[in-house]
């Protein structure tokens, strides 16, 4: 028979994070209120000799208490690493791979299967918890674009755009995207600053560019090339 | 080891083997080569030297009695500028090099010999290697081509090309031909051991092996660096997609003669020297023995090299491209998360941010800084797309060839570059 531990660890860490039951968070506040320090070397061993992992025990829990493994068990615990590229993410298989309709049912019905498959309610709350919905997680990096809305019609983009060639200082893209209620980006795919504006504060950023001393000049020179770096794949 | 079997060979030069004036021996290929040593005309075959008086001995201009020769040459071997096919059967390296590929027995060492000499060595088609490494060529770039356009149906253009080089290109193969033990003589010459891969570093060789098609506008694309899409990378360029440039690299073989020894580009000519080589041996495989052979070699010691695809992309905008892929392929908007982060006020903070779609994830990194994590998520996300392959042992077109072959089930084909570069 062959017994397969996909990634106990994760869980484990999960639910010493995230459920804290009674005996860990007695053993927390022991440690941290400095009770008893690790002053001998006979302290330290005592405190690091703790017991295999719950996915290295329970294969084979023999008579004598020995936890070898037999040979017909595998026991799967990966140190975490970054996801291989060659792991092609389930919603980027096509219709036709035969990948998606073995992995169909365990995306459908995750939630449903997830439950009544685990042994503990301990174990369940706490894998609930500590994998939240991606909703849930915070963002990175600004908020996320909106859905476009398609309101404007083409008068309105004329409009927009007699307005910026009016006063450029006035009807900035910011103030235009507010009165428009629309983006910035479509602010600029839609209209162009007359060309005199579009000087001035070129040669406005050039005096900006100007001041800046060689720090400063060479920190920014520094990320551009780390940027394209990391594009490069080099980082 | 492999006992040579030299009665089961085949070839042009074992044909006419039992006939009087034939070289199956070595005595009778140095009685053959002395027959024919005055003559100016250089036959590929031995059973039709034309019987020709005997002279005297050619004289070289070596002093023999200071610098005893190595082995007996026939007389001309000297004047002639690459060793005669006859004196293949006395070589020990190239019966070396045929035992080591564990070569078919119908390749004879004749063939070998004559792969392992460059155009720019003898120029004389019949004596070298260059319509066998077009033959080679072709077939190497074939199966290449058609392994990654299975194997991996969503490889960017630019991207296959990359891998195509990588697996086929000059740099690859001669590699390859190293790692067969192929060494090469200091110059060619008719006296040298007809097992050493021969080639000149003063004399052009006109030896055509790539497709391709000079560009009209050539001198603007090198003057002005104008932009060439990869359309155009298809239609005119090599196999590679990279530019045909006859014109300098005519410049570049008649400056052939000035370069001094071991510089950077007499190391590009020993490297294209040793390739070409390498397309010859599938060349002659082919020519002998047949495609399912040459498709069964190229396999392994070609397709079977390894090359880290994922390495071999370059971004500009990756957050875009993904956005585009999204809204192409109707999934939701990409959106990324952070999953976990240490020591984010501290000097190295590590943040791990993952691209969902929805609820699924797409890609993950993790980056000292929350942009970089975020453009290498949305880079990995990409490169989990662009690397989807259907399965490790994929079928390619040229399985159908063989006789016993299942019925064809179609590949799968992607619609395309999310954006074009």
């Amino acid at each position: 028979m062959e017994a397969i531990a996909a990634r106990p660890a994760v869980s484990c860490c999960r639910s010493a994070v995230a459920a804290g039951t009674g005996p860990r968070r007695l053993l927390l506040n022991t440690t941290s209120a400095g009770a008893r320090q690790k002053s001998s070397s006979a302290r330290t061993r005592r405190a690091l000799n703790i017991p295999p992992h719950q996915s290295f025990l329970g294969f084979n829990s023999g008579s004598d208490g020995a936890t070898r493994p037999t040979s017909d068990e595998i026991i799967f615990n990966p140190p975490s690493s970054a996801p291989s590229v060659f792991h092609t993410p389930f919603k980027f298989l096509p219709p036709s791979d035969p990948r998606r309709r073995a992995n169909l049912a365990s995306e459908l019905f995750a939630s449903s299967t997830h439950n009544p498959s685990s042994t503990s309610p301990l174990s369940s709350a706490s894998a609930s918890e500590a994998t939240p919905s991606p909703e849930d997680l915070p963002l990175a990096g600004g908020v996320p674009p909106l859905k476009p809305r398609h309101h404007l019609t083409k008068e309105d983009i004329e409009e927009m755009r007699r307005l910026r060639a009016e006063d450029p200082v006035k009807n900035s893209v910011l103030n235009l995207s507010r009165q428009f209620q629309c983006s910035k980006l479509f602010v600029l795919m839609c209209c162009q600053a007359p060309k005199e504006h579009r000087e001035k504060i070129k040669s406005e950023l050039e005096q900006v560019k100007a001041r800046w001393g060689p720090r400063r000049r060479a920190a920014r020179e520094e990320r551009h090339r780390r940027f394209a770096m990391l594009f490069n794949g080099e980082l | 080891m492999k006992r040579l079997r030299l009665d089961r060979w085949t070839g042009q030069l074992l044909v006419a083997r039992p006939g009087p004036c034939s070289a199956a021996t070595p005595r009778a290929a140095l009685r053959s080569a002395a027959m024919c040593r005055c003559t100016t005309v250089r036959n590929q075959s031995t059973a039709a030297v034309p019987q020709i008086p005997q002279e005297d001995d050619y004289y070289d201009g070596t002093d023999h009695t200071r610098f005893s020769p190595l082995e007996k040459l026939p007389p001309r071997a000297t004047s002639l500028p690459s060793p005669p096919p006859e004196r293949a059967l006395q070589s020990a390296k190239l019966a070396a090099l045929h035992a080591r590929l564990s070569l078919p027995e119908k390749v004879p060492l004749q063939t070998l010999a004559r792969a392992l000499v460059d155009a720019s060595a003898d120029e004389n088609p019949q004596f070298n290697n260059t319509n066998l490494a077009f033959v080679g060529h072709t077939l190497i770039n074939y199966h290449v081509g058609e392994w990654l356009m299975c194997r991996y149906p969503r490889l960017p253009m630019e991207v296959l090309y990359a891998a195509i080089k990588g697996y086929a290109g000059p740099t690859a193969l001669h590699h390859v031909a190293r790692s067969w033990g192929v060494e090469h003589a200091a110059a060619p010459g008719g006296e040298v051991d007809p097992g050493l891969l021969q080639f000149s570093m003063h004399k052009p060789g006109e030896a055509i092996t790539v497709f391709g098609y000079k560009r009209a506008e050539y001198e603007g694309l090198k003057k002005h660096h104008w932009r060439h899409g990869i359309s155009s990378r298809v239609v005119f360029d090599n196999d590679f997609g990279e530019i045909v440039h006859t014109e300098e690299e005519e410049e570049q073989m008649r400056a052939r003669a000035d370069t001094e020894y071991g510089n950077e580009y007499t190391r590009t000519l020993a490297e294209a020297a040793y390739a070409t080589c390498a397309r010859a041996v599938v060349g002659a495989i082919y020519a002998h023995t047949g495609r399912e052979a040459a498709k069964a070699f190229i396999k392994a010691h070609i397709l079977s090299r390894t090359l880290d695809l994922s390495r071999l992309f370059s971004f500009k905008k990756p957050t875009r491209e993904l956005s585009l892929l999204c809204a192409r392929e109707d999934f939701e908007p990409p959106v990324a998360r952070l999953l976990s982060e240490t020591g984010r006020m501290s000097r190295t903070p590590v943040f791990v941010v993952g691209i969902f779609s929805g609820k699924d994830k797409l890609g993950e990194a993790a980056a000292a800084s929350l942009e970089h994590a975020r453009a290498k998520a949305a880079m990995n996300a990409l490169k989990s797309w662009y690397l989807y392959s259907p399965g490790e042992h994929v079928r390619v077109p040229s399985d159908m060839l063989a006789e016993d072959a299942r019925p064809w089930e179609p590949a799968y084909i992607d619609i395309g570059e999310i954006i074009g570069r």
